[in-house]
């Protein structure tokens, strides 16, 4: 069988150098005692295909947070932290509660970047490296950015993060997953939904049943596989089988007042059980 | 840097290992048309035909000796694609596109990595043909160009 000629690979070039895990838990603890406040939450209607040009009628990837189920352990940040080889941050930048964290506690549930269909931060970019795919995912291509930070400025919860310090040089930075690049000083990030796994179902998909529509059946993010109360959902919205449709049916669906209008792909669950 | 294997002291020829011989590039490079990527023989790769007699040329008692002495996985590879970069030989494979199309120096037939029709790879060579401006006598059919299809 072809497909499992699997076994020769390539030996990566993994630096296991770096902070020890623990220096990570240590700093995701901190992050969760320094939980910002909360969002203020507007009910939205379940999101649906992109309303900008050249979204695909198939696919919008999202996620949703269920707020009755969460309980803020910060589980999802550590998780995310290893599946995105996210740094550290400095001494100086953590004494002011800066964190490179894609995944921040407020209010006691997490936010990240909520993917907005509309996305204020990728209509600001001179360089086009904060861009849209047809999926719905607002995406960096870090090596388009210079660093201009006009999305930061832009977005409105502050869900991106600015590389201030060389995280490699410094000793900040950790290779746990070798699937994800790690980004220079000077560049933007934030959270990509895991890219990385929906290219990869994708791109076998379409290599072991080319013709067939691939709807990102069984990719999950880092932050949904990790979280104990299984309180992040991710699936695809415009698929009725998908698990997020499955868990937001019924259900009250909530954005933060300030991208509510923006058609965002990431929202809250409350209610209704 | 890792150590010079001892089948470097001889060249190694597609042409000699390739059509004229009936295999097929996956058949050495297993995983070039379903997985992402096409892997390095491994030892057993090669001796599946290289156990048996297979020429009178005087080059050939020194090649087995060489193989002799090799490890289970003879080749080293040096990857060429950047991190940040996602190429999946399988879906390609699916799509049409033959491994000639990419790895072929310029008028040679030589197979080796790193070089299409000569050249070295660049994102212009994927994006033209993504975007149809290439292979134009193939049936091809358009392919993404936002920058998330490849990019990470």
């Amino acid at each position: 069988m072809q497909a499992l000629a699997g076994c020769r690979r390539f030996t990566p070039d993994m630096s296991t150098s770096g902070p020890s895990l623990e220096d990570f838990v240590n700093e995701v603890k901190l992050a969760v005692a320094r939980s910002r406040s909360g969002f203020d939450l507007v009910q939205i209607p379940m999101p649906s295909a992109l309303k900008t040009s050249g979204g695909s009628p198939l696919n919008r990837f999202g996620m949703a947070i269920d707020l009755d189920a969460c309980n803020g352990c910060g589980k999802c940040i550590l998780a995310c932290m290893q599946e995105n080889n996210v740094p550290l941050s400095s001494k100086e930048r953590r004494a002011s509660g800066q964190f490179m964290h894609w995944i921040e506690m407020r209010g006691g549930a997490p936010s990240m970047c909520f993917h907005c269909g509309n996305a204020p931060c990728e209509k600001v970019c001179p360089t086009g490296a904060a861009s849209h795919t047809p999926d719905g995912l607002s995406t960096m291509m870090y090596k388009r950015c210079t660093g201009s930070r006009f999305c930061g400025a832009n977005c409105p919860v502050g869900a991106r993060k600015f590389n201030y310090d060389d995280a490699v040089k410094e000793g900040l930075s950790r290779r746990f997953n070798d699937q994800v690049p790690l980004r220079s000083k000077g560049v933007m990030e934030k959270c990509s939904l895991c890219l990385q796994r929906l290219q990869d179902s994708k791109h076998s998909h379409m290599a072991m049943l080319p013709g067939m529509e691939w709807r990102g059946a069984g990719v999950q993010t880092a932050c949904a596989v990790a979280c104990p109360k299984h309180a992040i959902i991710f699936g695809n919205w415009l698929d009725p089988t998908s698990p997020l449709v499955k868990a937001a049916k019924r259900r009250n669906i909530y954005a933060p007042a300030e991208v509510a209008d923006l058609d965002p792909s990431v929202v809250y669950l409350r209610g209704n059980r | 840097m890792p150590e010079l294997q001892p089948l470097a002291q001889v060249p190694f020829d597609h042409s000699l290992h390739g059509d004229s011989i009936g295999l097929d590039c996956n058949h050495c490079h297993g995983g070039a048309h379903f997985q992402g990527h096409a892997y390095m023989p491994s030892k057993k790769d090669c001796m599946d035909c290289h156990r048996l007699p297979l020429t009178e040329k005087p080059g050939i008692e020194k090649l087995d000796s060489l193989l002799a002495l090799s490890g289970e996985f003879p080749w080293n590879h040096k990857k060429v694609l950047p991190e940040h970069v996602v190429f999946h030989h399988g879906l390609h494979y699916a799509a049409g596109v033959q491994c000639s199309d990419c790895h072929r120096p310029l008028g040679g037939a030589d197979y080796r990595g790193g070089l299409a029709k000569g050249k070295p790879y660049s994102m212009q060579m994927c994006v033209d043909c993504h975007a149809r401006k290439t292979f134009k006598d193939k049936d091809f059919k358009p392919a993404a160009v936002y920058c998330g299809a490849c990019h990470r």
